[in-house]
């Protein structure tokens, strides 16, 4: 079985309100995949399936493949999937380095080696000066970082960033870009990116899909995206004065 | 970046300080050498047990528990019926075991057995309820605490109902209370710093990014459960040989809202805060309480009326709430060198200007 992280066929509906329908996406191993869609178009919904947050109420989803479904988050993320939220739920009364420490605490790690190791990535990410810092407070890219960081302790196989450039400038969004690519030379995980910055998915990604109201209706390479007459319809009237020019 | 010092070597000096003002205390107690004042001190060391005890799983956890007082309790009771006279327990609590009835242990083993029926308790009650979350798992602890009082109320044979268990040996020296602060004082410190006490406290912070960084939660809550509930039975037992009697009504709502509202006070989500909200609101109950007896003041002698006290050390509370409301400690760890609270229970935040 390819090393990949799957959701096939996968559904979720809220009380009526059908979030997901029969969505199937691949995250390869290696490679960044890219997760478009409108507002409301049920992106986050399908991290949380990934994660074992949602439950889907049809469809699989499997690691390397092997089904997760029904494994609570704590194991999805000892299994290796790791994830960013979009509101950045940092742990506010932890020092920066605590926040990293967890995750290797919560994957076993005595706190010993957990710090070392948060040590290590808050230099690789390259804000070891935060360490002793408040995490609730910090400027926005700099809490956006430290969830990088915090996902990204000892490696995991996949990583999911949900809206990590929510709110940057362009050229702070040209540094998150850097680090992405970083992540996937360096820790050669799987990687899906949530985003809003469509000129930031295009020219990362190596496969985007298109999520509008919870079905997805384009996949493909960056190119064929943009070319999409069904994509560029999607976002007409949500997006249009934002994102349509830059599509 | 340099090897940065252990967790150990960079917050040993909390314990230090908090064994150190427990410390003070019994050097008082050794100097004044009264009863009634060795009492009090002892009091204040129950009391520290207590409130570390709710401490452990409270401040940690961020959830809110109503029912610890029950594992108090179960602790005190557990020491009565280990460490009394045989003649008594036969004419008075038959229906325990033959060999209890028969035997007669030291108090010691009256506070470890108490720690550990207490601790057993607690992760029975422990597995069920941790599966709770926010006020659904405080409404369930306090379930727990009418549950024990009840059954304890009720059983006659074991625990003589609600009239009071009379003879248990009275310990009137100190020390042994102080040696037990400081071993819970450490015990608490341990747990804190230890991984199961981190992971706990960002779940506390944000549960849902601490299920998603491999935490466990209701294991890391139900070992601090375990924990807090074994040092509750050790208050209980205590407790027990610190006045000789114990009844089911001593560990209901008074010892209930007096030992949480010492943790609030304090600061709940520091170890220094509730050690210094026993100290600090023990200290001010003792004067109210002289107030109440009556003080001579140049030949003239004042006494408050009955029932100022508990009026007084409401409003006392009310006061410190309003203008520290995350308590006297701000939450925060007594450190040295630093002469003010600070630390590293709760970092600085980056708005305090200096970077640390
Ligand atoms: N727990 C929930 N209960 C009920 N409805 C929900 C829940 N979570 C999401 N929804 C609904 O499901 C739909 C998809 O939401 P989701 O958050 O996945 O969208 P999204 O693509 O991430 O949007 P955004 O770009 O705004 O983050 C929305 O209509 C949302 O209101
Ligand atoms: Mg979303």
């Amino acid at each position: 079985m390819a090393q990949s992280l799957s959701a096939s066929d996968v559904s979720v509906s809220f009380e009526g309100l059908r979030a997901l329908s029969n969505v199937t996406l691949d995250v390869p191993r290696g490679k960044v995949t890219g997760l478009i869609g409108p507002n409301g178009a049920g992106k986050t919904t399908l991290v949380n399936v990934l994660t074992g947050f949602q439950k889907p109420t049809g469809g699989t989803v499997s690691l390397d493949g092997e089904s997760i479904v029904g494994v609570p988050p704590y194991k999805v993320r000892q299994k290796g999937i790791a994830r960013t939220f979009q509101s950045g739920r940092l742990f506010a009364d932890l020092s920066v380095l605590d926040n990293l420490e967890v995750t290797g605490v919560g994957l076993g790690l005595s706190r010993h080696e957990a710090a070392k190791k948060a040590d290590r990535m808050l230099e690789w990410i390259g804000i070891p000066h935060l360490a002793e810092r408040a995490a609730g407070g910090l400027p926005y890219t700099d809490e956006r970082r430290v969830a990088i960081g915090r996902a990204l302790m000892l490696e995991p196989k996949y990583l999911l960033l949900d809206e990590p450039a929510a709110g940057m400038s362009a050229e702070e969004a040209n540094d998150l870009a850097q680090l992405i690519r970083r992540i996937i030379a360096e820790v050669r995980c799987g990687l899906l990116l949530i985003e809003h910055n469509i000129g930031l998915v295009l020219t990362i990604c190596d496969h985007i899909h298109v999520l509008d109201s919870g079905e997805v209706i384009e996949v493909g390479p960056p190119a064929l995206i943009k070319a999409s007459e069904r994509v560029r319809h999607a976002y007409m009237g949500t997006q249009a004065e934002t994102e349509g020019a830059v599509l | 970046m340099a090897d940065r010092p252990s967790i150990l070597a960079r917050t040993w000096t909390t314990p230090v300080i908090l064994i150190v003002i427990l410390g003070v205390l019994q050097l008082a107690a050794l100097a004044v050498g009264s009863g009634p004042f060795n009492q009090t001190i002892i009091e204040i060391f129950i009391r520290v047990v207590l409130v570390v005890g709710l401490f452990v799983f409270i401040g940690n956890s961020g959830v809110i528990s109503f029912g610890h007082i029950g594992f108090t309790c179960l602790g005190a009771y557990m020491t009565a019926w280990l460490t009394m006279l045989p003649a008594i327990k036969k004419s008075k609590l038959k229906g325990l075991p033959d060999i209890i009835l028969d035997n007669k242990l030291a108090y010691g083993w009256g506070l470890l057995a108490a720690v550990i029926f207490a601790g057993l308790a607690a992760y029975a009650a422990g597995k069920v309820l941790m599966r709770l979350s926010g006020i659904a798992a405080s409404i369930a602890t306090f379930a727990v605490l009418a549950v024990i009082i009840q059954v304890y109320s009720n059983w006659d044979s074991v625990t003589g109902a609600q009239s009071s268990v009379v003879g248990i040996p009275i310990v009137r020296v100190v020390w042994p209370y102080f040696l037990c602060a400081i071993a819970v004082v450490l015990v608490a410190y341990a747990h804190q710093i230890s991984r199961s006490g981190l992971a706990l406290r960002a779940a506390r912070d944000e549960a849902t990014a601490a299920s998603a960084s491999g935490v466990n939660i209701p294991r890391e809550r139900l070992i601090a459960f375990t924990i807090s509930g074994g040092i509750m039975g050790l208050g209980g037992a205590l407790f027990a040989h610190s006045v000789g009697v114990v009844t089911p009504d001593t560990f209901y709502l008074g010892l209930t809202f007096i030992t949480l509202s010492m943790l609030v006070v304090g600061g709940m989500n520091s170890l220094s805060g509730a050690v210094l909200g026993v100290v600090i609101l023990s200290i001010i109950i003792q004067l109210l309480r002289w107030m109440e007896k009556g003080v001579d003041i140049g030949g003239a002698s004042f006494a408050l009326p009955l029932g100022v006290q508990e009026i007084a050390i409401g409003v006392v509370m009310i006061v410190i709430l309003m203008y520290r409301p995350s308590g006297l400690t701000k939450n925060r760890e007594l450190v040295w060198p630093s002469n003010k609270l600070s630390g590293w229970g709760k970092p600085k935040a980056p708005a305090d200007g200096k970077t640390v």
